[in-house]
């Protein structure tokens, strides 16, 4: 098949859409406005449990605010109010516009961002309430997992009804990704959220990995991919660079990813062979990451100079650069030498922050900037602060993961020197716990200021009309 | 082939979970199937073997410290794996001994797991009998009183709750104590 064409095909159905529809994008909003609230509430809480790390006292004898309780939280505030709400909102703009059609219903829609709002304050309360389900990411008690199945069904029923009535026959990447994570996503919360609960021990862990991983790897990657490839081209105005190389990257991470669960725990208590096949697994994302990377890269040929001025694609193209990194990490973390060294260390976190803010957050808040004046009909409020928060949340994530990787893997080498006594490699780390939190409050900066321009924009709309 | 994924919707559906199903169903619902020793409690009474012992169930006040364990988040900072490297063994160990290494058939009763994934404070998986009870009181209390440079929180409403407080411990006493590893019984209370 000839790139050419392939180009031309992804061109029209990208830049068409929207032309003749007016799309009311109630649902977005809403979903986009309340996750921008909780990034900057779960902020709030990620800065204080950095600081606990250096100032272990602190708020420490209030049972409702320890580390304990704090983290998970984050964990889950980050995750399914901050990311998981603000993809939904931008999914809802997008899909009507790739399918030529509008949204199959709004009021759905917006019943599914209530719904989503309900699930999200009750976590708040259920957790600092100590009432927690002790495993990761599925923290949460079983009334809320009903809930958010609830909310999925709604949001996945809204989203294929659209795709089902759409215009255009051919189907962009980003419609694949949205499809693939609402159906894979569906599998693997009832796996990790239901069917652990039928299990237990190694069995459990294994479920509950799958899971985790997952998370990660077939709800936040497939939907944060789905933002890259519709605002990338977007927001540089130039065409993908090629459609084979985005289905190459789509049907490999949809066989290959869900193997990996088990690398969770290599070297721990779970049969080996299931530990090498996960490794072997592990590996072989490098396929479906270094496709898409490189035809994010290939698309911004001879546009790079774009960057100096357009923080939407500023965003984007360092969140590509920042999953490279972090689909480079995992791979090397499965093998066993590396995760004999690294595995339990603060170098995790670093990984994970790197994925999840560097990669996802940044795609989601580059989809934010760009549609929000959009969706509002008027400028943004503020292209200086915009760029302001693009710096302070590159700066600060920079300090978080580098100062991370480097004090996890000297830790590591520490644990491995059976010499040096357990507490002594805690006391070692506090100077990087110290560098943690101040990148902290950078990055913290960088969400008021992202939140306040947004916020501003949407409040002066009226009076800032211009049509974008 | 895939290609017909592009425009018709019946087809993408299938093909992707197709692809997911083969890894999902492999890793998940066959390896239980496959390796016994996940459901199968820890027995052994041949000390050629390996350490001997025997995994038993929970009490009724060792599941009521477990969920103490579980609501307090000390797994987010306290993995329970001793894993098959040479520095686990040695300090999971004890006084010059090491402990053996953590195998799927002691975590049977295990509900939720507590694998945990990040060890910011040391490894739980062998503690089972290293502290009597009043240390565990005073550490609870104020963990930098016994261990300068700890970065523990203090927990002192579970130190003031006798009955949370005889549980926890009573919970933390059994870890890894299916296999009775230590020489001559020296486990403390």
């Amino acid at each position: 098949m000839p790139e050419d064409t392939s180009r031309v095909q992804a061109s029209p159905s990208i830049s068409a859409g929207g032309a003749a529809v007016v799309h009311e994008d109630t649902t977005a909003k809403w979903f986009l406005i309340s996750s921008i609230a909780y990034f900057f509430i779960v902020g709030i809480i990620a800065v204080t449990i950095a600081a606990k790390f250096v100032w272990p006292q602190l708020l420490g004898t209030v049972q409702y605010l320890t580390y304990g309780r704090l983290r998970p939280l984050h964990v889950n505030g980050m995750l399914f109010g901050w990311l998981l709400a603000a993809d939904m909102g931008l999914a809802f703009y997008l899909i009507p516009r790739l399918c030529g059609v509008k949204l199959w219903s709004e009021k759905l829609g917006v019943a599914t961002a209530a719904l989503w709002n309900v699930i999200v304050l009750g976590a708040v309360v259920m957790l600092l309430m100590g009432y927690n389900q002790g495993l990761e990411y599925a923290e949460l008690p079983t009334w809320e997992d009903v809930l958010v199945v609830i909310a999925w069904i709604m949001f996945g029923l809204n989203i294929f009804m659209t795709i089902a009535s759409r215009k255009y026959d051919q189907m962009y990447v980003s419609i694949w990704y949205i499809m693939g994570t609402i159906l894979w996503t569906a599998f693997v919360y009832l796996t990790g959220n239901f069917a652990v609960l039928f299990a237990t021990g190694v069995n459990q862990a294994n479920l509950n990995w799958m899971y985790v991983h997952n998370a990660v790897g077939l709800i936040f990657t497939p939907i944060g991919l789905a933002l890259a490839y519709y605002y990338i081209p977007k927001a540089s105005n130039s065409p993908l660079h090629s459609h084979k190389l985005s289905m190459i990257g789509f049907w490999s991470l949809a066989f290959v990813y869900v193997w990996t669960g088990a690398h969770h725990m290599l070297h721990g208590p779970i049969s080996q062979w299931l530990q090498t096949i996960s490794i072997a697994f592990s590996v072989m994302l490098l396929i479906p990451v270094w496709a898409v990377v490189y035809n994010f890269f290939a698309t911004m040929q001879g546009q790079w100079h774009q960057l100096r001025e357009n923080v939407p694609l500023k965003f984007l193209m360092s969140g590509v650069v920042f999953y490279l990194l972090t689909c480079f990490q995992g791979p090397m973390h499965s093998l066993r030498t590396v995760n004999a060294i690294v595995s339990k260390t603060d170098w995790i976190p670093g990984h994970a922050h790197m994925a999840v803010l560097g990669a996802f957050s940044f795609f989601a808040i580059a989809g934010t900037y760009y549609t929000v004046p959009r969706m509002f009909k008027c400028k943004l409020f503020s292209d200086t602060l915009a760029n302001w928060s693009f710096w302070f949340l590159m700066v600060g994530g920079l300090g978080f993961f580098v100062t991370l990787w480097l004090g996890g893997f000297w830790q590591g080498w520490q644990w491995n020197n059976v010499s040096i006594p357990f507490i002594d490699t805690v006391k070692a780390l506090q100077p990087v716990w110290l560098v943690r939190f101040f990148s902290g409050i950078l990055m913290f900066t960088g969400i008021v200021s992202f939140a306040y321009n947004i916020l501003a924009t949407i409040v002066g709309a009226k009076d800032n009309p211009e049509a974008a | 082939m895939l290609r017909k994924a592009d425009s018709n919707f019946a087809f993408a559906v299938g093909a992707a979970l197709l692809f997911f199903f083969i890894g999902g169903i492999l890793t998940t619902v066959v390896p239980p199937l496959v390796d016994k020793s996940w459901s199968k409690p820890f027995e052994n009474s041949d000390p050629s073997q390996g350490a001997t012992g025997k995994l038993v169930a929970y009490t009724e006040r060792q599941l009521k410290g477990r969920a103490i364990y579980v609501r307090e988040g000390c797994w987010y900072c306290h993995t329970q794996q001793t894993r098959t490297l040479l520095a686990d063994t040695v300090r999971s160990g004890w006084k010059g001994v090491r402990s053996p290494i953590s195998t799927p058939d002691e975590f049977v009763y295990d509900y939720p797991h507590m694998f945990g994934t990040k060890r910011t404070g040391p490894d739980l998986s062998r503690v089972g009998g290293k502290y009597d009870t009043q240390w565990h009181r005073t550490h609870f209390r104020n963990p930098r009183d016994l261990v300068p440079g700890s970065i523990m929180p203090p927990f002192p409403w579970i130190v003031e709750n006798p009955e949370e407080f005889t549980a926890l411990v009573d919970y933390i006493q059994t870890l890894g104590r299916a296999k009775n590893w230590r020489p001559n019984g020296d486990y403390e209370k």
